[in-house]
């Protein structure tokens, strides 16, 4: 376990040396930010309540983006599509270390720090614009919350894990993960809108994919606008999706390094 | 004329390679579609919901929308360049640029053209026009005039932007976060600008001039722009400009070609 915790330690002091770049990536996340929150903002002048939202409902959704796009979003596997094409995987596989283990605690180690800024940056946006932001009302609530999420913090893994892996196959891995792993997850994981204020019919589409359990669901159990058994209900299909993306991930990851010829390796 | 016949040379070659890899091409132009369809039909739904934004109607609001569609994919289109000129400046291959007799800029700017923009941008352009037709919103020939005359200054801001972060990457060779910070701002345009803070909306007219890019050109169609703000909008993008043309030699002036 140590070597993987070593490995996480490098993965910050990797951000450690490239400050400026990482300084400009949290200054493009507060842009998102604050886009959202105005245009919002806008939304409640003239009234109380949008598609079943109160502001506080929405101010807290928009705020839980900026969180769970940290938690649940921030990610390094995006690094082993190219780690398959330019064949530098090929060290990784000669050496005692698990690719799996290794990519979860990169992973890891760039969550805690983007969670980090991301809770000084809310409250310092809380501090300046003080509008009102929903805190559920019963205690069941947080439990909830909190387990949904660790259940997202996995299924955004080896979502992104499998996605990544179809690189094995694929001359330009960057298109796949552009569309599933960029478009797919921010649209359909909720991560600009509330996936309700969709037109019903595609709203009831996209929740056929396991991207709205990434952040939309958690976010709805948070606002209290999944209660009791619906919010058990997400959790469960959560689960089911993580299980059936480790498995899909496994079996991508034995028949790839079958298939891996180690061009450039 | 002669620029012109390089820059299509240039597309042609650049489309080739997009292409080269079909699946990867169709997939790039499905995500851009999908991104326009869903933000679209997002903006659709909450407006019909609300009726209106920051003093707009739904149709105005959706014309900011489409209008920044527009500027963002013809400034990608055009200038797409930059977002690989990181990798010919750290290898050396930019030395190679210089010695040609084109423009110093042209090759960092116009050397990889976006043809899956162009793609979006034809049956956008086609959209557009319907759309304004209608819901009746093309007031005066005037207006049209203005929005098009708007339009071309908003690709030479476009193309000052681009220009700067250029000559900052061969000072530094970093830009690829400021490039991104960049799109972000503009983005903050797909909506009325009028919805952010007093202070915000002087910084995205005269520090990044967001605004000018395309809430004005809009304001300009709807008929709602005032002389000033015209005047602002040519002002700005001249300074834009000069600044960036400075900014751009004194880079080259600096530039060591240390990599080669």
């Amino acid at each position: 376990m140590s070597k993987y915790i070593q490995i996480g330690k490098i993965t910050l002091l990797e951000y450690l040396v490239y400050r400026l770049n990482y300084i400009f990536w949290r200054v493009r996340s507060v842009i998102f930010f604050l886009t959202l929150f105005f245009f919002w903002l806008a939304i409640y002048k003239n009234t109380t309540s949008v598609f079943g939202y109160s502001q506080s409902q929405m101010m807290a959704y928009i705020i839980g983006i900026a969180f769970l796009r940290s938690v649940v979003f921030a990610s390094r596997v995006g690094d082993l599509p190219g780690m398959i094409r330019d064949g530098t995987l090929t060290k990784f596989l000669i050496q005692p270390v698990s690719i799996f283990k290794m990519m979860f605690f990169r992973d890891t180690a760039d969550k805690l720090l983007n969670i980090t800024f991301t809770i000084v940056e809310i409250v310092i946006i809380l501090a300046i614009f003080k509008f009102p932001f929903y805190i559920p009302q019963h205690t069941f609530t947080y439990l909830l919350f909190i387990t949904i999420t660790f259940v997202a913090v996995f299924l955004g893994y080896f979502l992104n894990l499998f996605l990544s892996l179809t690189a094995f196959w694929t001359e330009d891995p960057w298109s796949t993960r552009w569309v599933f792993g960029v478009i797919f997850l921010e649209f359909f994981g909720g991560s600009y809108f509330p996936i309700d204020v969709l037109p019903s019919w595609l709203a009831s589409i996209i929740y056929l994919t396991p991207f709205p359990y990434l952040l939309y669901f958690p976010l709805k159990v948070w606002t209290e606008q999944l209660a009791g058994f619906q919010a058990l209900q997400a959790v469960g299909i959560c689960i089911i999706w993580t299980v059936i993306f480790y498995f899909l991930s496994r079996i991508l990851w034995k028949k790839g390094t079958k298939n891996y010829g180690a061009y450039g390796g | 004329m002669r620029l012109f016949n390089i820059w299509l040379t240039f597309t042609l070659r650049v489309a080739q390679q997009q292409f080269l890899t079909v699946g990867s091409g169709y997939l790039f132009l499905f995500g851009k579609v999908l991104r326009l369809v869903l933000l679209f039909i997002f903006l659709y739904s909450i407006l019909s919901a609300t009726r209106s934004l920051a003093g707009y109607t739904k149709e105005q609001v959706l014309l900011f929308f489409f209008v920044f569609n527009i500027v963002d994919l013809t400034v990608q289109f055009l200038f797409r360049g930059v977002y690989i000129f990181r990798s010919r400046v750290v290898s050396g291959d930019f030395d190679l640029d210089l010695i040609k007799p084109l423009p110093s800029f042209f090759r960092p700017l116009f050397g990889w053209t976006d043809v899956l923009d162009f793609a979006i941008l034809v049956p956008l352009w086609m959209f557009f026009i319907y759309f304004l037709t209608v819901n009746g919103m093309v007031t005066s020939i005037t207006n049209v005039i203005l929005f098009l005359i708007l339009l071309l200054n908003s690709v030479l801001v476009g193309f000052a932007f681009h220009l700067f972060i250029s000559a900052v990457c061969v000072m530094t060779t970093e830009i690829d976060h400021l490039t991104w910070i960049y799109r972000d701002l503009t983005h903050m345009a797909r909506f009325p600008t009028d919805i952010y803070q007093r202070g915000i909306q002087y910084a995205l007219t005269f520090v990044i001039p967001v605004i000018v890019l395309v809430t004005i050109p809009a304001k300009a169609l709807l008929g709602i722009l005032t002389p000033q703000m015209v005047l602002i909008a040519f002002g700005v993008s001249i300074v834009f400009v000069i600044f960036s043309l400075k900014m751009w030699n004194y880079a080259l002036s600096q530039y060591t070609s240390a990599s080669s």
